[in-house]
């Protein structure tokens, strides 16, 4: 390898380096060894013949005057059908000790899509979880976000979507593991492996004990699998990402230290670039599709975030995560009024669908005034009108919770899936009243209802 | 135009030539508290130890263009512009000793008790690069707490990082102690051997001496270390003292032992980070804290873990409050790295529950998966009921309690009697078996309705 400089200066998270060679661009690799140790860096700024770099490690026990070679190529992700069934790192480096010659490799950065390329199509997508069929139904191709502080059910729910879509449509899939926990990576490979789901699979991870520059990493590397899939083999390839925010954070990072203005909450300046750069990739062609779900943290509980918000432009629906719902218990932790999906149409979903969110909607905001008068008041002070919204609003509440099977290890109870058309129908009966004379409880972590309720339990006159 | 660095390594060349030593000393050019710029040490690598001439100590943690900075950790006369820097060749490390088992010792492997280093000592990394995906296994295997609310409602496995989070004085400590002391009965069921590891970050000398007594009056300390920084310390080493502690930790857990961590407390040192951060010219961001702010925790939090091995790390970090709110930046930061969090209620605390947890905001993502069969179901019964007895009787307090059926009324009976058995003293441990009698009992009588 040629040497194209030496090191000047070195601090947590940056080293800079005094070039000789004017063929180093930004994205470069440079390596160097000190002490037995590698480390390897990429070059995110040039300024004359100064190149600050990231580490992809840790830089103790490195030091000044050390000489640093290009790495030709720059970072690489393995692209050909050997990725299936694999476990990657950021840097493209297989980790589950599979030994594998490399086929093809191809530069991550190396792919935009044209207006021309982009195709959108209107296919419908059943998760079979009530809420999101219900609320924020979604279409093939579509990106779905998954918004939430931190602990409300952001992971369980990307974990039963992995169970409900991927297990069932058996198409392919990546999984990309950005800033979140290890814990959570290996159990989802040892569980996919133990299920023998692997094989349709692949996963990369840049977790949040790593570097800004591994978490920052692992999205392009994901995302160069994505498009091997969709791009050379022609397939609808559904991506998981968990968390798309920590790509974010991790340019934060990154951007503080090389002394750049931030923007407020030291978000870096370029974040909507940073962002969009991605998030235009994961897109639909004529030959093959990407449908997305990604999990967006909510730094303090704050939706109103900047880097959130420069995620949810990019959406075509959302599921918000609410923690007043959770601290009820009621799961998934829906905030019904934050959530929903261009699908939300008429013309796409049908008008009974469509009708029945609405007049859900009606109920359920109507409740939440209805809450700050009992507070005051008590129940006994409503009208008859609203103590009968106020019972169905519960009950509507009550039903959308549902077992998972994710989360049998919280709730106890077996998963279910609900085909649409029985939530349809389960809705329309609680706002018509067939249920009124049950008690709320009943409702509380069921699958569908109609059918063997109604016949069970016929509504008692009051 | 390169000329101007060009002249300057020239410069520095001339320098060299001139003066030989500049390679290992430099002279003391800046003070700003504890963080100080030196010229010359050429030749040091970054984390590097280096003495300040019959003054103290500090470690290299930036190498500029023309000058290093270091963080002093020991200052013993105060330090001023020219005094000279040496390297030492060697990286800041910790200290590794089985004999600190039973004392309390500091950054430098001191124990404090005597005042003494230890005969027999191994230098550790302050910080080892976090521990891969694939060398960690299933978290599965119970930690027990001894407290029911816990074990019960909400579990903790080993190598779960389970946080406690709550207001001044609302019992955090406590949880962590009855943990620690509750190992003791523990360990001799215990296939692994249990070392405990109390990481107190800039505590008084008061506070850290209270619990050293807690834990020897309960014979807790033949298997526990405490590591600390005392609020006197110098700011660099409170915010060192958790790597220290969890160095140790990964030593013993690579001698397949299971580790048990407490850190006391990580406000504080998200806190002390944001000190020497801004001192050191950093950015501010979300409410001043640097952009790794997240990063720092998420890196130290991810050394627990289920070891490849069969050894464990469970870490117990501890996070205090204000007004009893728990989605703050630095709050919701750890929430968002740990396996879940045990929230303590002032309220609850002033209504005579204790431990004073606040079942609603509680979670363990882990839940079932690291209990005993035997005690599973139990759990997620009286979970799903208790929290629907909660959120009940916040919406139906006001009713009358004649007008309420008679399953909502049983339901506010038996949930007060759920309340009841999860109060608990502090140092009386419950076991498995017993927690499951007492609730058993419960949910057997009559007029319980399990809604599934
Ligand atoms: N289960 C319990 N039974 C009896 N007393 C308890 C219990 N839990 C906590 N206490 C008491 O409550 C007080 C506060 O507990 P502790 O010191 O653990 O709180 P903390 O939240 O750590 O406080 P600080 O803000 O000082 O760190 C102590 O006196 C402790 O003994
Ligand atoms: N659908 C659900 N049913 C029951 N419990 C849930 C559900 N979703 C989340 N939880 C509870 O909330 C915890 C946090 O969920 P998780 O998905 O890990 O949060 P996030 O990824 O948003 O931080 C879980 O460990 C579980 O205890
Ligand atoms: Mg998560
Ligand atoms: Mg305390």
């Amino acid at each position: 390898m040629k040497v194209v400089g030496k090191i000047i200066s070195i601090s947590e998270l940056s080293v800079k380096v005094l070039l000789k060679d004017d063929n180093v661009e930004l994205r470069d690799i440079l390596v160097c060894n000190f002490n037995d140790q590698e480390y390897k860096f990429e070059v995110v700024e040039l300024e004359e013949n100064i190149a600050s770099l990231l580490p992809f490690k840790r830089v103790n026990g490195l030091k000044k005057g050390i000489e640093v070679s290009l790495d030709e190529g720059g970072l690489q992700m393995e692209y050909s059908s050997s990725i299936l069934g694999r476990i990657y790192n950021s840097y493209g480096d297989g980790i589950d000790g599979v030994k594998a010659k490399s086929k093809t490799k191809r530069n991550v950065y190396d792919r935009t899509l044209s207006v021309a390329e982009i195709s959108v199509k209107n296919n419908p997508l059943w998760t079979g979880i009530k809420v999101i069929d219900f609320f924020a139904p979604l279409q093939k191709g579509y990106k779905m976000g998954l918004l939430g502080g931190a602990g409300v059910g952001k992971t369980v729910l990307i974990k039963e979507l992995i169970n409900n879509v991927y297990k069932k449509f058996q198409s392919n899939a990546i999984f990309i593991g950005v800033g979140e926990r290890s814990r959570e990576g290996k159990e989802l490979y040892d569980e996919m492996k133990a299920d023998d789901l692997l094989d349709k699979m692949s996963m990369v991870f840049g977790q949040m004990g790593e570097s800004p520059c591994a978490r920052s990493k692992a999205v392009y590397s994901g995302l160069t699998a994505a498009e091997y899939l969709r791009d050379e083999n022609n397939q609808d390839v559904l991506v998981f990402i968990d968390n798309i925010y920590r790509f974010i954070q991790a340019k934060s990072e990154i951007s503080t230290e090389l002394k750049r203005i931030p923007i407020e909450n030291g978000y870096p300046t370029t974040m909507a670039s940073d962002i969009s750069e991605v998030e235009e990739r994961i897109n639909s062609t004529e030959t093959g599709s990407i449908t997305s779900f990604q999990a967006i943290y909510i730094p303090a509980d704050d939706i109103t975030d900047d880097a959130v918000q420069s995620v949810t432009t990019h959406l075509d629906g959302q599921i918000v995560l609410d923690r007043k719902v959770a601290e009820k218990g009621l799961y998934p932790a829906i905030n019904v009024f934050k959530s929903s999906s261009k699908a939300i149409d008429p013309e796409k979903i049908g008008r009974r669908h469509y009708d029945l969110v609405q007049e859900t909607l009606k109920y359920l905001s109507r409740y939440e005034e209805l809450e700050e008068i009992i507070a005051v008041l008590g129940i006994d002070e409503l009208s008859e009108q609203d103590k009968l919204i106020f019972y169905r609003s519960r009950k509507l509440r009550n039903y959308f919770t549902q077992p998972l099977f994710v989360s049998e290890n919280y709730t106890g109870i077996k998963g279910e899936m609900v085909d649409i058309e029985d939530t349809l129908q389960d809705v329309e009966d609680i706002l018509n009243g067939v249920y009124d004379g049950i008690d709320e409880e009943k409702l509380l972590y069921r699958g569908k209802l109609n059918g063997e309720s109604r016949k069970e339990e016929e509504p008692i006159e009051q | 135009m390169g000329t101007h660095i060009e002249d300057l390594v020239n410069q520095k060349v001339e320098q060299i030539k001139n003066k030989e030593n500049i390679f290992d000393s430099g002279t003391v050019i800046k003070v700003k508290d504890y963080i100080i710029e030196v010229s010359g040490l050429e030749n040091v690598t970054y984390f590097e130890k280096v003495t300040i001439w019959e003054k103290g100590m500090g470690y290299v943690n930036q190498i500029n263009e023309n000058s290093v900075t270091v963080a002093i950790v020991k200052e013993n006369a105060p330090i001023k512009i020219g005094d000279i820097v040496k390297t030492t060749g060697e990286q800041f490390k910790a200290v590794f000793a089985k004999e600190a088992i039973g004392r309390i010792v500091d950054i430098f492997g001191t124990d404090l008790l005597s005042g003494k280093a230890f005969e027999k000592i191994k230098y550790i990394n302050i910080e080892n690069e976090t521990i891969p995906i694939m060398d960690r296994r299933e978290v599965k295997r119970p930690m027990l707490t001894g407290i029911a609310g816990i074990d019960l409602i909400y579990p903790i496995g080993k190598g779960q990082r389970q946080l406690i989070i709550g207001d001044k004085k609302t019992g955090k400590t406590q949880i962590a102690l009855d943990t620690i002391v509750n190992q003791g009965s523990e360990r001799a069921e215990s296939e692994n051997d249990v070392v405990c590891i109390y990481i107190a970050v800039g505590k008084t000398k008061k506070e850290i001496k209270t619990i050293y007594n807690e834990l020897l009056k309960r014979g807790a300390l033949s298997y526990t270390t405490m590591v600390v920084a005392t609020n006197d310390d110098k700011q660099p080493v409170v915010s060192l003292i958790p790597f220290v502690g969890l160095s140790i930790a990964e030593e013993y857990m690579k001698m397949k032992k299971d580790v048990i961590v407490v850190i006391d407390d990580l406000k504080k040192h998200a806190d002390t980070y944001r000190e020497i951060s801004l001192i050191s010219g950093k950015t501010p961001g979300r409410e001043a804290y640097p952009a790794d702010i997240f990063y720092l925790h998420a890196r130290l939090l991810e050394k627990g873990c289920q070891y490849k091995n069969g050894g464990s790390i469970t870490i117990l970090p501890i996070v205090e409050t204000k007004g009893g709110d728990i989605t703050d930046y630095i709050s919701t930061n750890i929430i968002s790295i740990t396996d879940g969090q045990i929230v303590m209620s002032e309220k609850e605390f002033a209504k005579g529950n204790k431990p004073a947890i606040n079942y609603k905001n509680s979670v363990s993502r882990l839940g079932g998966a690291v209990q005993k069969a035997e005690i599973k179901s139990l759990g997620a019964q009286i979970r799903r009921t208790f929290l629907s007895y909660l959120e009940t009787k916040e919406v139906y307090e006001l009713a009358n309690m004649d007008e309420m059926t008679e399953e909502l009324r049983n339901k506010m009976k038996i949930g007060a009697q759920m309340q009841e058995a999860l109060n608990q003293p502090k140092f009386m441990p419950l076991s498995n078996e017993e927690i499951i009698d007492k609730f058993e009992a419960i949910v057997k009588q009559e007029g319980y309705t399990n809604e599934n």
